[in-house]
């Protein structure tokens, strides 16, 4: 079905029309129109003006421009998206439209364009007001093309996400998006060409063709590598978001047929899950091919190479935390499966769990992590092992909590679980700060594979190739896996007693067969 | 005869704590409007919505016109119409505004005549042109109506459709229904407000917790019982109705002025014949009902309890 005949998109046109547009369109121009009077400004008298050239005074106030099209669209065309869907949820509306004969698809799609019209007006404003500098600073049209689709494409990757999001929580999550972004935003100075975040937010593309600079150490100046790779960063950008958007899209659809669904099926979890953790430690895989943790690129001046794969791990074990929480069923949807199938027993439960999940993730996690050390696993194996465990100690615990807190609290399930996950990973680090010791940091859930990673953790063995390798404490980091699979088991303790608890309350609410 | 439009075969909606609705089947003829009763909390709204797909069911299958909810989703909806017990509107849209955004969403042909017929139907054509958020709850509920029945569904699904409804929006709403009912649609109506399902439903399905305790033609759930409840008013001479009652062996004798109700347990002639002896014996009776198929005494004697 084409928009134009799409029920829901015209209505939202007809609903942002009619709560006026002509106030947002003329904001949107006076903020482009000013920036293209300082430029005009500029280009009349330089003398007042600090830049060397038409062409940087064109970038820096383009630049001005993109950063409100990224505010407008990308944050605001999100928190529209998502609190115009938990608005209609709540009203009843949304089930309305569901009732009717349009393709979940149809629903989304109509949500995703519709919904953020205001906010696509003001975006193009201010995409015309940006050419018009980018023409008279003498600045290419590719310029100003290539960056209009980095926006453009990230606003639409930032809508699906906020479809998403409206569908999931009843509350809008606008806040949310600069949330993350506020705690992202300066993990991207670290290493820009080899964080992945950097590609689908996309900060790095857009820098990149912002960049004037010709130093070759100049990580903004370098083209990023996949696996050693060059490529092109707008295309690595947008073939992200359009691999990420397609999960989302199908995330959607799905969560639009049948809301009591997880969004991603597992499959499709575990797939999404791969394709992050392998590209990320694609883009990683140029400084030590295969060698950690000894470099192949010399030491790059922008960066402390010895803090990527700590940053990763940290990464990693977040993204696992995310993709356990959305694509792990409700318990109570495996309790109505038990009733549906008739099944009984704790064997049946496993693999329609969360812990079945975080054992392929793991897996994926650490089979990705592998490939920056095959080549130097004889001496590097200790801490392999040590972060893998990690990974491994990790997942089982959120699985473990994420279900008992769901069967145990219901509707206070997240409270209770954000509760146990800052008892076991973030307060160990504050009373190791309170304290000053490092002991404490190193009960942390978190601090095993971290510091396994940063402290190449070699077993005293002297490095090759005459290394000067940090020797963590092996003792501690070993006693730490240990110690943490202790509360794994713990955890595994109260997880089979709400289950078992759980079931027996199914099998006798059952009615004969 | 009539064939079956909706039909619930073993349905059961399982949420956290309890069993919403458990084991239940039913089936809604062409020409049926059926009442669905039961106290607060009984799993009406439950059911209503499991059979338009809003809520998921533990198990059991629900055919409307023949189309199964998990293979024909598309066309189930297309002859199944819902109208919520709230009113979901678009408050910024106009009436018409509101009911062409759902006709192009069902692909409703000649929108612009069917939307002027439903708002006609429903008494809103002056309010056409109308904001939503400028109309009473009377007429949004009207107007959710008339949205429900804009594709022309063949099966209809009203959740306490009345309870926004003045007086006189009541009586529309009844000549409504009896104007579907003619047209051979199946309508499964709830309210736990039995005076409003009464003179229009020709069938009744009973629930408590959950569960269907009672389901059929309203006629015959009012004999099942074999105890009959009548009502007499009589203009003179009421102490001495009540002797003759009195020896009449009656049960559960409640007066009220000029008249009471009671229970009698015998077959048609012995009714009768009670009347009868009234009449021979000198009193004027005004009014003589039996309340056998009367939706409030069906549940009363059906053993559902704490009747809203």
């Amino acid at each position: 079905m084409s928009l134009n005949q799409n029920p829901i998109f015209l209505t939202q046109k007809r609903l942002v029309h009619r709560s006026g547009v002509l106030a947002a369109i003329l904001i949107a121009a006076l903020i482009g129109l000013s920036l293209l009077s300082g430029l005009i400004a500029y280009l009349a008298d330089p003398r007042g003006f600090d830049f060397r050239s038409p062409q940087e005074a064109g970038k820096m106030f383009y630049g001005w421009v993109i950063g409100v099209e990224i505010l407008v669209l990308v944050i605001g065309g999100f928190s529209r998206i998502s609190s115009t869907l938990a608005n209609e949820r709540k009203a009843g509306l949304w089930d309305s439209n569901r009732l009717t004969p349009l393709k979940p698809l149809d629903l989304v799609s109509g949500y995703w364009f519709g919904s953020p019209l205001r906010e696509f007006y003001m975006g193009v404003v201010l995409a015309v007001i940006g050419l018009v500098i980018v023409l008279l600073g003498r600045l290419s049209f590719t310029f100003w093309l290539e960056t209009q689709i980095l926006v453009a494409s990230t606003a639409l990757f930032f809508g699906l996400l906020g479809v998403l999001m409206g569908l999931t929580f009843t509350r809008p999550q606008g806040l949310l998006i600069l949330l993350v972004i506020f705690i992202v935003y300066p993990f991207s100075f670290i290493a820009p060409s080899r964080m992945l975040f950097n590609f689908f937010l996309p900060i790095y593309g857009i820098a990149h063709l912002f960049q004037d600079s010709v130093d070759p150490d100049d990580d903004w100046n370098r083209t990023p590598e996949l696996f050693g790779l060059h490529l092109d960063p707008v295309l690595l950008s947008i073939s992200l978001q359009l691999i990420i958007g397609i999960f989302l899209w199908r995330a959607a659809g799905r969560k639009t047929s049948n809301p009591f669904q997880s969004p991603l099926l597992r499959r499709e979890a575990v797939v999404l899950f791969g394709i992050l953790v392998f590209i990320q430690h694609g883009l990683l895989w140029g400084l030590w091919r295969g060698q950690f943790p000894i470099l192949v690129h010399s030491q790059n001046k922008f960066y402390d190479s010895e803090s990527m794969l700590p940053m990763v791990q940290g990464g990693t074990m977040l993204l696992g935390l995310v993709v356990l929480a959305f694509a792990s069923p409700q318990p109570e949807r495996v309790r109505v499966e038990s009733l549906r199938l008739g099944f009984k027993n704790l064997g049946a439960i496993f693999p329609r769990s969360a812990v079945w999940l975080a054992l392929v993730l793991t897996t994926v996690a650490a089979v990705a992590l592998l490939m920056q050390c095959f080549l130097s696993i004889a001496y590097t194996w200790k801490a392999y092992v040590a972060a893998a465990g990690n990974l491994l100690e990790f997942f089982l615990i959120i699985s473990f909590l994420l279900e008992y807190c769901r069967l145990r609290f219901r509707r206070r399930a997240l409270g209770f679980m954000a509760l146990w996950l800052f008892v076991l990973c973030i307060l160990p680090f504050i009373l190791g700060g309170v304290f000053t010791t490092s002991a404490l940091g190193d009960m942390s859930l978190l601090s095993p594979g971290i510091k396994a990673l940063a402290e190449q953790f070699t077993n005293n063995t002297p490095g090759p190739h005459g290394l000067d390798l940090h020797v963590a404490d092996e003792n501690v980091l070993l006693g730490m896996v240990g110690a943490h699979f202790c509360i794994a088991f713990l955890c595994f303790l109260l997880w089979r007693r709400e289950w078992m608890r759980l079931l027996s309350k199914t099998s006798s609410a059952a009615p004969a067969q | 005869m009539s064939s079956p439009l909706l039909v619930i075969e073993h349905l059961r909606v399982d949420f956290p704590e309890v069993v919403a609705v458990n084991d239940m089947s039913l089936t809604v003829c062409s020409g049926d409007v059926c009442g669905l009763i039961g106290p607060n909390g009984a799993g009406k709204t439950t059911t209503m919505r499991a059979i338009s797909g809003l809520q998921e069911s533990t198990r059991g299958s629900v055919k409307v016109d023949g189309h199964d909810f998990t293979r024909e989703p598309g066309e189930l909806k297309k002859c199944l119409g819902f109208m919520p017990d709230f009113c979901p509107v678009y408050e910024q849209l106009t009436a018409s505004e509101f009911l062409d955004h759902f006709a192009r969403a069902y692909d409703v042909k000649d929108r612009a005549r069917r939307i002027g017929q439903c708002l006609e139907l429903t008494w809103l054509t002056e309010k056409r042109d109308a904001l939503c958020e400028e109309l009473s709850r009377g007429m949004k509920q009207r107007l959710v109506l008339a949205k429900t029945l804009l594709p022309d569904p063949e099966v209809l699904l009203l959740d306490e459709p009345a309870s926004g409804l003045d007086p006189l929006g009541r009586i529309e709403l009844r000549k409504i229904l009896l104007q579907l009912r003619d047209l051979g649609k199946a309508v499964l109506i709830s309210s736990h407000i039995l005076t409003e399902l009464s003179g229009f439903c020709n069938t009744a399905a009973i629930m408590e917790r959950g569960r269907l305790i009672k389901y059929g033609n309203i006629a015959e759930l009012g004999q099942k019982t074999g105890r009959r409840r009548v009502s007499l008013k009589w203009r003179t001479d009421g102490d001495k109705a009540l002797e003759i009652l009195k020896s009449a062996n009656v049960n559960n004798l409640e007066t009220a002025a000029s008249g009471v109700t009671f229970d009698f347990d015998g077959n048609t002639e012995a009714i009768d014949e009670l009347l009868k002896s009234l009449v021979t014996q000198g009193i004027r009776v005004s009014e003589w009902r039996d309340l056998s198929d009367d939706l409030e005494q069906i549940f009363l004697q059906s053993g559902a309890k704490e009747l809203m």
